[in-house]
């Protein structure tokens, strides 16, 4: 192709529609808060842009049964503003109010902060401590994949290019509602994150019943620490025990040296925001219950 | 040549103009004589270029122009016409908010925006609503104290 093209689908079939049809040829589009700036840079070749911020059936943040289920046109500041999310997931909207800035918000999209898959995507390290499920449809057939194997690496995930999320689902759990996120930035907004940690707990009698730990910018893609959540289940919490967490946490991220940060910073400092996600939930109200 | 026309009002008067698909708001606004739109970083950072779509906030080099299209669209040439808009834009001028004047459209939509919303902020939320728009001469103390001053005679009245 050698110039851009731009149709709005009305609903998904027709979206996906076009996807098959088109499949490299198409590109969906909805905030366009990265897509704009990489056809400036001509990181884009001319595409079919389809803009899918019409599609209703993909926006709303809902309970179904017993998962909360995010449609991936929400965009940044509908999530800070859903009240479903703040009782359920509340993690996701300390990640949404650190993400760009309030303008950005207002058009950025939970869905494309996803696909667009950086490894310091804001909003995947939260979600991977709540182990969200991304539902994925094309013409051809419809599958589920944790979001944990959603990425392959930076920029990449495993949508095929007929492919399109066609929801974010997380469990209405005791561990999903007690979780906690920090973003180390060089600014307060409009930053990219130098490292980002997410933890999600569930705590009873002192003893780490269940514990999710992720972090972003450490490694190629936003990744859950499965080492680190291995050594620290079914142990009682303590000091010591932290310290040597901080350890596992530095031990098993994957960073590298870039404009932001040097490698050793970014492992050195990853433990410290794990330190401090998991004082934070230590020292919450859900654990001072079940004590 | 794909083009698509489209139609839009901009600060209440009508627009019917054709756009390139991968055309920005920004590009098509200041094409179509709206050169109070500046265009800064074009990369959705500085928020020089920030326009109200519909009632909300966007950076307009980061939308389709395409998908501005059977919407609202308020510059800053608008402000004038609006009673906040003109508040903000006096208060900005009384306290010595403008230097270069680069960012200031950007900065009195957004806070024409943010007030609309919530119309008496501290000063702690005027910088988180502001932080989407940079200034590289007044340091920011002076374009706050203009906005907290309007949101001080809003408490008045």
């Amino acid at each position: 192709m050698n110039q851009f093209k731009y149709i709005s689908p009305k609903n998904k079939e027709e979206a996906l529609r076009i996807l098959k049809e088109e499949r490299m040829n198409a590109c969906i589009v909805a905030g366009c808060t990265n897509v704009l700036p990489d056809i400036k840079v001509k990181k884009l070749s001319p595409k079919i842009l389809v803009d899918i911020t019409d599609i209703q059936e993909l926006r709303g943040v809902d309970k179904k049964k017993d998962k909360i289920c995010i449609g991936p046109l929400t965009t940044i500041v509908e999530l800070i503003n859903s009240e479903l999310i703040l009782k359920e997931g509340k993690i996701l909207i300390q990640a949404a109010e650190q993400f760009a800035d309030p303008t950005v918000r207002n058009n950025a999209t939970i869905g494309g902060n996803l696909v667009t898959a950086s490894p310091a995507a804001d909003v995947a390290v939260p979600l991977l401590t709540l182990d969200a499920l991304i539902k994925v449809e094309s013409a051809r057939q419809k599958r589920e994949v944790k979001l944990k194997n959603f990425f392959v690496g930076p920029g990449k995930t495993i949508l095929n290019d007929d492919e399109m999320i066609v929801e974010i689902e997380f469990d209405q759990s005791d561990i999903n509602k007690n979780g906690y996120f920090i973003k180390l930035g060089q600014r307060k907004a409009m930053a990219i994150a130098i490292a980002s940690v997410a933890v999600n707990l569930e705590v009873r009698q002192n003893k780490i019943i269940r514990i999710r730990v992720a972090a972003g910018s450490v490694a190629p893609i936003p990744t859950r620490l499965t080492g680190v959540e291995k050594f620290l289940e079914n142990k009682e919490i303590s000091n010591e025990l932290v310290e040597e967490a901080v350890n596992k946490v530095s031990e098993e991220v994957n960073p590298i040296s870039d404009i932001r940060a040097s490698e050793e910073y970014r492992r050195y400092i990853s433990g410290i925001l794990f330190k401090r996600a998991f004082s934070q939930l230590t020292d919450s109200p859900i654990h001072q219950l079940t004590n | 040549m794909e083009e698509y026309k489209i139609e839009l009002t901009v600060n209440d008067e009508k627009l019917s103009a054709a756009a390139k698909p991968e055309e920005s708001l920004l590009k098509f606004l200041r094409r179509n004589g709206f050169t109070e739109v500046k265009c800064g970083c074009e990369k959705g950072e500085c928020g020089t270029c920030t326009v109200i779509l519909n009632k909300k906030t966007v950076k307009s080099c980061i939308v389709l122009a395409l998908q501005a299209n059977h919407k609202e669209v308020w510059t800053v040439k608008g402000m004038e016409k609006l009673e906040l808009g003109r508040k903000l834009q006096e208060s900005f001028v009384n306290h010595g908010a403008i230097q270069c004047g680069f960012c200031t459209p950007g900065m009195i939509l957004t806070a024409k925006d943010y007030m609309d919303k919530n119309p008496i902020p501290d000063r702690g939320e005027i910088k988180k609503a502001i932080s989407g728009n940079l200034c590289r001469c007044t340091g920011y103390k002076k374009i706050v104290d203009a906005i907290y001053d309007v949101a001080v005679e809003n408490q008045k009245s």
